[in-house]
């Protein structure tokens, strides 16, 4: 009885095995590297168990590797040494470089295939195109806009709130939230991030890089208006803090912590700001002081040119999932990145988002006026440099049209090197 | 076979060595000399380019001179600092084992997290730092943001991790001092100050050229501190050669110029201590 008791549960434990590694075999694993914590992590972790409760052959591996500079400097040191992952996030200046070097595989084939191509909004299209070839899917679309700390605004002396749509209503709003709150540790507005600079400068008639051409506008004259006036903020007017200009997150830190009237951020802080700020918070679309213009921002996931060919079709099947509306819907509802699926808005998260979280939806009404950026290879140095040279200048340590000037010289010897 | 023995016992650690400090030495010098981005798969030879490249450049002479300021001011103030309160703290009292125990304490601390925790007491609005002075009436200072005050920041929090390590060499450096000689001088007269600098100071020399070629080496790559509480700003005041270095490498996509930068650095720190051998080394005695 025994035996045959030893021989019948052998048999089992056998028959297990043996499926459990068909299965195994059969599973495809896709790396994806990506850049989002909190509960922009939970909502993508989501997605991810949606797209696996429907591809059970297909398992995502999703790893949060910091931010979007943090994802470059890691995926450089881990494609020579062939441990990169198979798709990764990356940001939509900075991806040129990669697609330029063959490290990004094509996704045209397979997105003239895919019917999410249809429903893609123009600017999601766009965005992904590079030299003509689609080498990334948006995921978290982007642009900046204005949010005000209304309750700061009515201690200001604010009972409605006065227009914010010039560079000088801004200012003449900061230095009377300042002066009034000042001895409170408040401040008018929080020195701009390198995004929203660039937007400004959009803002302001003109753009870092012609997004056309690619041809170097730092020189320009409205280019160095914009940055004369940022950096105003801060080394003239004493309205944005000098913490922001040596360590940019801190701005949007102050604001969260209700210490800051204005600050120009991304519409994907918009989840975290209203947890923050509830009912106090109104998001106002960018400053249009000479014609509106706004970046799109964000980031697409790619596919790693040396992925399997069978895991480069489970990672194109998993961006799309993703793109698709109902993920679509739920990452808008969750973190305030604007949609880039046309059918997204017909979901019930997004329409309860919409009913639910007013300002949610500014970013969507600015797309009439936002652009995709300038991406060739350049584009990495030049926003890596930007950051001393913007510290000169708005710590009153350099003249603006000096630097300006000078960093436009050095981009364009830079984009000469690159192109060689 | 007991011939090998001694050859098998080593191998494994002459195997690590080589892993993880021959053999990347070696790649760097060949990379210095190429030009790379760490995606092409080509890597074309270019001779000297790099490094006429990093010599024109002058965030590269900025980086010199900022490091040469930082070992010049903060390894004396370490090893001063040191000496002085491991004299303190010589005698084994339960006080003296308690106040080494706290001041060893920012040594094995993680350094990022003390770099963190030092941005915010160092922040112009909300730091504690100027919380302080204005308790006192004094204004406040822009500590990261000025050029001047964001170099000795670094220097002030650098030598606070550091610091407790240097105390624990010096009190073996000072206990290992016989202390017949302290009663001999004591007999002849000798007062406090002078026995400190004719007796103390010649016999602790030993532990002072090792601290010296050691705390030289470790100002030299300082990193983590700058990169994590001022990125080399503000504009490139704090810009040491290794956040140089892992910019030019890491950010920029110039591998070729950042192995150039580190082979530089590589000589320069060999040359140091050729240098510190030939000055300090002949004034150095091991015996009492």
């Amino acid at each position: 009885m025994l035996p045959k008791l030893h021989i019948a549960g052998l048999a089992a434990v056998a028959a297990l095995l043996t499926s459990t590694a068909a299965q195994a075999q059969a599973q495809v694993d896709v790396t994806f590297w990506h850049s989002f914590g909190g509960k922009s992590e939970e909502a993508l972790n989501t997605i991810v168990e949606r797209f696996e409760a429907t591809n059970p052959d297909i398992h995502i591996e999703p790893e949060h590797i910091g931010n979007y500079e943090e994802i470059v400097t890691q995926l450089q040191a881990a494609i020579p040494a062939g441990r990169g992952p198979d798709a990764v996030i990356m940001e939509v200046t900075r991806y040129g470089l990669f697609a330029d070097r063959g490290v990004l595989m094509d996704l045209t084939p397979y997105m003239d295939a895919d019917p999410l191509k249809q429903n893609l909004y123009p600017f999601a299209q766009e965005i992904g195109i590079y030299n003509g070839k689609n080498y990334i899917v948006p995921f978290n679309s982007s642009t900046p806009v204005t949010y005000v700390n209304r309750d700061i605004f009515k201690r200001a002396g604010f009972d409605e709130l006065p227009p914010l749509t010039t560079f000088a209503e801004i200012t003449a709003a900061a230095k009377q939230i300042q002066e009034r709150l000042g001895e409170d540790g408040i401040r008018g507005i929080a020195a701009p991030g390198q995004f929203t600079r660039w937007g400004l400068v959009m803002g302001n008639g003109s753009d870092l890089v012609d997004r056309t051409t690619n041809e170097v506008m730092l020189d320009t004259p409205k280019t160095i208006d914009a940055y004369k006036w940022m950096a105003s903020l801060v080394k003239d007017e004493h309205v944005a803090s000098e913490d922001n200009v040596t360590d940019e997150d801190s701005g949007g830190e102050q604001f969260l912590a209700g210490k800051v009237g204005i600050i120009f951020n991304s519409t994907g802080n918009f989840g975290g700001n209203y947890r923050a700020l509830g009912d106090n918070l109104r998001v106002l679309p960018m400053p249009c002081n000479d014609g509106c213009s706004v970046p799109i921002g964000g980031a697409g996931i790619g596919i790693l040119d040396s992925a399997d060919q069978e895991v480069k079709d489970a990672a194109y099947k998993f961006i799309s999932f993703a793109a698709s509306p109902e993920s679509n819907a739920l990452w808008f509802a969750t973190t305030g990145y604007m949609p880039i699926n046309r059918l997204t808005a017909e979901e019930p998260v997004a329409k309860e988002a919409m009913a639910g979280q007013p300002g949610i939806d500014v970013a969507i009404k600015q797309l009439d006026v936002a652009h995709g950026r300038a991406r060739p290879p350049f584009v990495t140095w030049m926003r890596t440099q930007e950051y001393d040279l913007w510290q000169a200048m708005a710590l009153g340590q350099r003249d603006v049209t000096e630097v300006m000037t000078e960093f436009a010289d050095q981009t364009r010897a830079e984009a000469a090197r690159l192109s060689q | 076979m007991p011939r090998l023995t001694p050859y098998l016992l080593v191998a494994p650690l002459i195997a690590f060595i080589a892993v993880f400090t021959y053999i990347p030495i070696v790649t760097s010098l060949d990379l210095s000399f190429r030009e790379w981005d760490f995606l092409s798969p080509e890597k074309p030879w270019v001779g000297l380019a790099n490094y006429r490249q990093l010599f024109a450049s002058h965030s590269f002479w900025q980086a010199v001179w900022v490091t040469a300021v930082f070992v010049v001011i903060s390894v004396p103030i370490r090893l001063g600092l040191a000496l002085a309160v491991a004299n303190l703290l010589l005698r084994e009292t339960r006080g003296s084992r308690i106040l080494r125990a706290a001041l060893f304490l920012p040594s094995v601390t993680s350094t990022v997290s003390i770099a963190v925790v030092f941005s915010w007491v160092f922040a112009t609005d909300v730091g504690l730092a100027n919380a302080a002075l204005e308790a006192v009436g004094l204004p406040r200072l822009r500590w990261l943001q000025d050029p001047t005050l964001a170099l000795a920041v670094i220097i002030i929090v650098n030598t606070w991790k550091q610091l407790g390590y240097d105390i624990i060499i010096y009190i073996a450096g000072l206990q290992a001092i016989p202390t017949e000689l302290y009663d001999a001088a004591s007999v002849d007269g000798g007062r406090r100050f002078h026995v400190f600098r004719r007796v103390t100071v010649p016999l602790v020399m030993p532990t002072t050229y090792f601290l010296l070629v050691v705390s030289v080496i470790e100002a030299f790559q300082i990193f983590a501190i700058v990169d994590v509480m001022t990125h080399g700003g503000p504009a490139g005041a704090t810009n040491m050669l290794v956040v140089e270095l892992y910019k030019i490498g890491f950010s920029l996509f110039d591998i070729g110029q950042g192995s150039a930068l580190a082979v530089l650095l590589f000589v320069l720190l060999v040359a140091l201590a050729i240098f510190k051998a030939r000055v300090l080394g002949r004034r150095v005695h091991y015996e009492a």
